[in-house]
């Protein structure tokens, strides 16, 4: 007996400013089949359930084991990965949709340079280069080096952004995996140089407080990265800049 | 960095509406339901505090530096963070993302409520002169008329439920957000914590209202009389 097919309902956009339209695509069903696999299917043969053969459908995806981030989109509404959206597990028909906080560039790839731009605003990196050799940094404890590999885990995949209430195409919030990062690099020992500076970019427009505490964040992480714990930490380390900066400056 | 860049303005008046909520808002909204919860105790005990408080020294001014302005600064910031939201509860329901959502909406509908609250209370009141042993009485006389229509009740219902709500789920992100309660266990721990407190606050005001509208008593003034 043939199984159904996989029907996919696929929100479509050719160009970054045009308009967007609906296409429904079936696919064989096969085992193991995930949401890249049966992407791949359409751009083999791209015609749609109607018999209309159209442009193959647009995505990006990369590492296909949950790593990279970049096959980040709606499915079935909800923000995840569709490398690990086993056709198996979701309910069909599946709807598919790029990412609604992101500028579309086609079809379901966003443009996700905000994400890459905040983590050049926070330093979300160690300094280590200058013009002599500074030689080796020092010991990091067992329990930071585990906290921090937790941290570490974060693809800037964007979850945490799209499902954001404070998040919005047009405004400059920084958002939770920006935060993490900042945890991130304020934890290690070299790090900690450029904690400061960190903090700095965090105490403006679209920083810290402008987080309210939905906490949705935490919930669509698909790496669970402890992101409220990182915000209320980060929190807690401006809380004492301010106060520092009040009493010393 | 100086303390004074745009940038840290806008982080600022953020700090500052998370602190006027907790003090003095918050702080006011507990004195004030624990004074009036007196008037489950008797209606002189009440008379008494009101007298207490319509006779502080330069009352206008405290009231008008401890509430009013940091009330407005409170409203009027919080206005513009509901406005900058963008609600997903819909695609999101889970119970932070609702906490989240009712206090924005609790918020707004405090603030509506509390021009209600003003309009028919200390509005009168500073219309009609009625200072130091004459407020007691007046004050008291609206409310007796107040609580006799289910409407009114209501009205005083739902404020109390959502000023009681917003300020118990603002205890918990203000102390998350000035990084007081970090970890998850913390955070649930506080919730629970700060819920309860909201429900003892609640029941609070509720018995308020209930003794008001099955109870009216008409009162004198304490001191001159009020029939002079």
């Amino acid at each position: 007996m043939k199984s159904k097919p996989v029907i996919l309902k696929v929100k479509r956009q050719d160009t970054p400013d045009s308009k967007p339209y609906w296409q429904t695509f079936e696919t064989p069903r096969k085992p193991m089949a995930n949401i890249i696999s049966c992407l791949q299917e359409i751009q083999r043969a791209p015609v749609t359930a109607d018999g209309k053969r159209v442009n193959p459908v647009v995505w990006d995806c990369n590492c296909l084991e949950e790593v990279c981030g970049s096959c980040t989109m709606l499915i079935n509404g909800r923000v995840r990965q569709a490398c690990t959206a086993l056709v198996e597990k979701i309910e069909s028909p599946v709807t598919l949709e790029p990412l609604s906080k992101f500028p579309v560039v086609r079809d379901l790839q966003v443009d996700r340079s905000r994400m890459f731009d905040n983590l050049k605003k926070v330093k979300a990196w160690i300094e280590i280069d200058g013009t002599h050799d500074i030689g080796e940094g020092p010991m990091m404890p067992d329990a930071i080096r585990a906290k921090r590999y937790v941290l570490s885990e974060c693809m800037t995949c964007g979850c945490c952004l799209e499902a954001c209430p404070q998040f919005k195409a047009g405004n400059d919030f920084l958002g939770a995996a920006t935060f993490s990062q900042v945890r991130l690099f304020n934890l290690h020992p070299t790090g900690q140089a450029q904690k400061e500076n960190r903090l700095d970019a965090l105490m403006g427009r679209g920083g810290i407080a402008d987080c309210g505490n939905a906490q949705v964040c935490v919930e669509v992480c698909p790496k669970s990265i402890p992101l409220t714990e990182s915000i209320a930490d980060i929190g807690r380390q401006t809380s004492l800049k301010l106060l520092k900066d009040f009493l010393s400056k | 960095m100086s303390l004074s860049t745009r940038d840290r303005t806008h982080f600022l008046i953020l700090k500052l509406h998370s602190l006027t909520g907790i003090f003095p808002i918050g702080a006011f909204l507990v004195l004030h339901l624990l004074v009036n919860s007196l008037r489950t105790v008797g209606v002189w005990q009440y008379q008494l505090s009101i007298d207490l408080i319509n006779n502080l020294p330069f009352l206008i001014w405290v009231e008008i530096l401890f509430i009013y302005i940091p009330l407005l600064i409170h409203s009027l910031v919080g206005f513009l963070i509901i406005f900058s939201s963008k609600i997903n509860l819909k695609r999101y329901p889970y119970p932070r993302n609702w906490g989240y959502t009712l206090q924005r909406i609790t918020g707004a509908v405090v603030f509506f409520f509390l021009i209600y609250h003003l309009g028919t209370t200390v509005g009168p009141k500073l219309i009609n002169g009625k200072e130091h042993f004459e407020a007691a009485p007046f004050l008291i006389d609206i409310m007796n008329r107040e609580f006799q229509t289910v409407t009114g009740c209501l009205l005083y219902l739902v404020g109390i439920v959502s000023a009681t709500y917003h300020f118990c789920m603002g205890l918990w992100s203000f102390c998350v957000s000035w990084g007081i309660i970090v970890g998850p266990m913390a955070q649930r721990n506080a919730g629970i914590v700060f819920a309860l407190f909201g429900l003892a606050l609640t029941a609070l005001g509720v018995a308020t209202v209930t003794e008001f509208s099955l109870d009216p008593i008409p009162v004198e003034a304490t001191v001159g009389g009020g029939a002079s």
